[in-house]
This record gives structure tokens, C-alpha cells and sequence, in this order.
């Protein structure tokens, strides 16, 4: 009986429970957490995105899994969750920003590309025939020379962070970050952090089963760090794999 | 077209994916003698490192009088690549809007920039494709097959060549490359040939004057800079 009454409410996503809950949107919250996790760290001169990216074969190219997204020059984007729905963000969030120099002949802000972005999704929570969008996204980059870090749920709610995680052990992952993270630390400390919030949760890091990027506030250039640079970090700190 | 939200907008490969050029219904043409534009000399040089792109900083109405005396008609439109700005002055800039915002859409969607031939095509078919924007551009940039310089005339029309020029002096700046240019030269050569060929049409064509600018385009990147006399680089 209990279980009919739910799937009435869970069957569409305009439905309302009668404690006032949106079943799809959790349910859409549970494939986020599905997902591996993706990091990110805001520092005094830059924000930085880490993203697990291990493969179930050994015979599939890692390239070809993306989590990280550059949007603009100055802005990329972390993602959990499904990636074909991060995708359709991610692509959304590009023509946006290049409307933005089209219509006004000035970068985008990151705080107004992700309401932008939370605007969108949260259309696909109050129309009927749709479903909401099973990702999780991290927006970070360089706003008027200050570093920002967002975040975008399937509710479409933008929050703004310090540091936070989204995707599969992403509570865990916050903890960590609450107890390390200091707001005055650079980004190769940034960088070392999100890897080490990352190893909370994946078993044997290694430079190719992570992705990294970082957008610093002197070039404001989004950048991903190669295969050595990370090994180089991984080696900073004793997460390179012994725990395993 | 697709009518998913959040779908892609124009699948018109003749139009920009992000705003569609409208057609103005022309009832209200605007006066030509109140359009600024640029006259213009401007012209594009091929060496083995790199391009050199030079133009003169005048606008003009109805090149009789010079309404803007220090205009930077050459901007950068891609990582490795600029587009002078021929013709109308609105035109020129909004063709350089969209040009820059389509080209950044495609770097960051294929994680690379476009090469330059791609680039030419794309200013072609928006020079076709959208409405008149009465603009004579050189497009010039370096990719991995080496370095372009393209003019891209008003119907659409894109022509590669080893050297180029477009705008009201053009006759004079080719009197001064004819014969002097050669494949071989240095880039400081070529920023030095591009000087004398802008100062000749400088001297002598109403349209263009007030100084000059240099591009200079090579794999790293882009370099512009303004000079308030040709004089000092010839």
C-alpha cells in the first residue's frame, strides 16, 4: 500500500508528495551520487577541479572519459553524475558564455553562467514529459580577478563554495575538505587538496586514473595539468596509491 | 533546426550558431555620407614563421572627412589568427563578434583551435550567408600547416595568397609589394615591407592615414601595436 501511494507520486515529476517532496528530483540526486566524484577547491589565486576518472577496462582510452569541461577561457566545469546529461550542460553553458562577448563584449561571470545553468535545469523539474537532469556540475573560474566556486544540483540550486564535492562519496569527501581545506593556501596547495579529497574516496590514485584543471586569477586561463605535473603532486603528498 | 530546449539553434551552416543575421527589411537604409568607414589600406604578408598584418587608423565619412583619427582596425579573432576591419565600420565589428564568438564555441567544444582554412570558410559563408555587410577583410593566421593570409570580399568571396591587400588604397600598397615581396623574408622584414606599403597609400589616398598598426601572428600567438607614425619603422 505504502509502496503503491509512492510510485503515484514518483510517476511524474510535476507531482508533488503529500510531505512535499519531488520523488524524480530525488531519484535524479541518487544518480548523481551514482557517479564517481568530482573535487573543487577555491584558493586565494585560483580554483581547481579534480575529477576520478578510472575506467572498468582496461582496454577503453582514457581520454575518452570526460568530467572535466572547459566552457571559456576563464571557466571550466567538474561533473558526477550521468555524463551524456553534463554533456547537454556543458554545451549550454559554452554558447552561453559566447553569447555573453556576443551581446556585451565581456567574459561571463561564473555566478551568472551557473544561475544560467540552475535556470535551465530547474525547468526540467516543473515540466511535464521531462525528466530532471542526473548531474551534478562544479562551476569554477575567475570573476573580476576573484576566484568563484559553484555548484549546480539536478534541482537547479546554485550554491557557492569554498570547497565541496559532488558524485559518490561526496559526504566523506566534505568532511575531509572541512577538516584540511584553509582559505589562504595557493593552488599547487589546492591542487594537492583536491587530489587528496579524491584518494578519501578512489583507491590507488595514480596520474592517469585523475583528471585536473585549474583556472588561476594571474592568467586566467582555464588549464589542464598533464600526466607528470599531477604525478608530481601525487608525490607531494603520501596519497600515490600505498593505501591501497 | 530541433525544437528540444536547449538544443542547438541553427543548424544553417550559412549562419552563426548563436545569433542569426537578420535581414533588414531596407525601407530605412542608412545615409551613406553618416556611415563611418574605415577607406582603409590594409594589407596581409606570408613568411615562413609567422604573418604580418599592417593598417592605417583612419575612419572617414564618405572619405571626406576623417572622423576617427586612431582606429585599431586589425583585431585578434582566434589564438593564432586576426581579421582586419574593411568597409563599414559596424559591419566590421559585428562580423568580428561573431566570427570570435562561433571560432571560441568550436575551440572549446573540439579542445582545439579551428585551423585557418576552416576559419576562412566560416567568414566566407557568414560574408554569403548573412546580410550585406558591405566589409572587405584579410583574414591572416598560423596553424600547423603554416602561415594564411586570406581576403574575403563582401559576396563572400575567400582567396588564399602568399600576400594580400584591401581597402580604398589598395592600388597604392600593391605598387610597393608588387616585386618587393618574397617568400624568403623574416618576419621583421615583413613588419617592415607592410610599414612602406601602408605609409605609401597613407601619403596618397584620402581614405586611409593617421599612423599605422601591426599585427604580427606567429604559432604563439598574437602581438598588435599602434604606431602614430609609419616613418619610424621604414
Amino acid at each position: 500500500m505504502q509502496d503503491n501511494q509512492q510510485q503515484a507520486y514518483d510517476r511524474g515529476i510535476t507531482i508533488f508528495s503529500p510531505d512535499g517532496r519531488l520523488y524524480q528530483v530525488e531519484y535524479a540526486r541518487e544518480a548523481v551520487e551514482r557517479g564517481s566524484a568530482s573535487v573543487g577547491v577555491r584558493t586565494a589565486d585560483g580554483v581547481v577541479l579534480a575529477a576520478n576518472r578510472q575506467t572498468r577496462s582496461p582496454l577503453i582510452e582514457r581520454e575518452s572519459i570526460e568530467k572535466i569541461h572547459a566552457v571559456d577561457d576563464h571557466i571550466g566545469v567538474g561533473s558526477a553524475g550521468h555524463v551524456a546529461d553534463a554533456r547537454k550542460l556543458v554545451d549550454i553553458a559554452r554558447q552561453e558564455a559566447q553569447v555573453e562577448h556576443l551581446r556585451y563584449g565581456q567574459p561571463v561571470g561564473v555566478e551568472a553562467l551557473t544561475k544560467t545553468l540552475t535556470d535551465h535545469v530547474q525547468q526540467y523539474t516543473q515540466t511535464g514529459g521531462a525528466r530532471p537532469f542526473g548531474v551534478a556540475l562544479l562551476v569554477g573560474g575567475i570573476e573580476n580577478g576573484e576566484p568563484r566556486l559553484f555548484e549546480t544540483d539536478p534541482s537547479g540550486t546554485p550554491y557557492e563554495w569554498q570547497a565541496t564535492a559532488v558524485g559518490g562519496g561526496s559526504d566523506e569527501i566534505r568532511s575531509f575538505l572541512e577538516a584540511e581545506y584553509d582559505p589562504e593556501m595557493d593552488l599547487a596547495g589546492g591542487v594537492t587538496l583536491a587530489l587528496g579529497a579524491l584518494g578519501q574516496v578512489q583507491n590507488g590514485i595514480d596520474a592517469d586514473s585523475v583528471e585536473v584543471a585549474t583556472v588561476d586569477t594571474e592568467s586566467e586561463q582555464f588549464r589542464t595539468l598533464p600526466a607528470d605535473e599531477i604525478a608530481a603532486h601525487l608525490e607531494e603528498t603520501d596519497i600515490g596509491g600505498d593505501e591501497a | 533546426m530541433t525544437d528540444i530546449p536547449g538544443g542547438r539553434t541553427s543548424r544553417d551552416p550559412y549562419e552563426p550558431e548563436l545569433a542569426s543575421f537578420r535581414e533588414t527589411d531596407d525601407q530605412t537604409a542608412p545615409d551613406a555620407d553618416s556611415v563611418a568607414k574605415t577607406g582603409t589600406t590594409t594589407v596581409g604578408i606570408t613568411t615562413e614563421d609567422g604573418v604580418v598584418v599592417g593598417t592605417d587608423r583612419r575612419a572617414s565619412l564618405g572619405g571626406r572627412f576623417v572622423s576617427n583619427k586612431n582606429v585599431v582596425k586589425v583585431e585578434q579573432i582566434h589564438p593564432t589568427a586576426v581579421l582586419t576591419l574593411v568597409g563599414s565600420v559596424g559591419g566590421a565589428q559585428s562580423f568580428v563578434r561573431s566570427l570570435r564568438a562561433e571560432a571560441s564555441l568550436t575551440e572549446k567544444r573540439r579542445d582545439e583551435p579551428l585551423s585557418i582554412d576552416a576559419l576562412a570558410t566560416l567568414a566566407g559563408n557568414f560574408a554569403r550567408g548573412g546580410p550585406f555587410f558591405a566589409i572587405n577583410p584579410i583574414l591572416g593566421g598560423v596553424d600547423d600547416e603554416g602561415s594564411h593570409v586570406y581576403s574575403i570580399d563582401p559576396a563572400g568571396g575567400v582567396m588564399a595568397d602568399d600576400y594580400t591587400v584591401t581597402g580604398s588604397g589598395m592600388q597604392l600598397a600593391h605598387g610597393t609589394l608588387e616585386g618587393e615581396y618574397d617568400p624568403a623574408i623574416s618576419i621583421g622584414e615583413a613588419e617592415t615591407l607592410a610599414a612602406r606599403a601602408v605609409h605609401a597609400a597613407t601619403e596618397r589616398d584620402t581614405g586611409s592615414g593617421n599612423g599605422l598598426v601591426l599585427a604580427t601572428v606567429t604559432e604563439d600567438g598574437v602581438d598588435i601595436e599602434e604606431y602614430d607614425d609609419a616613418e619610424e619603422l621604414l
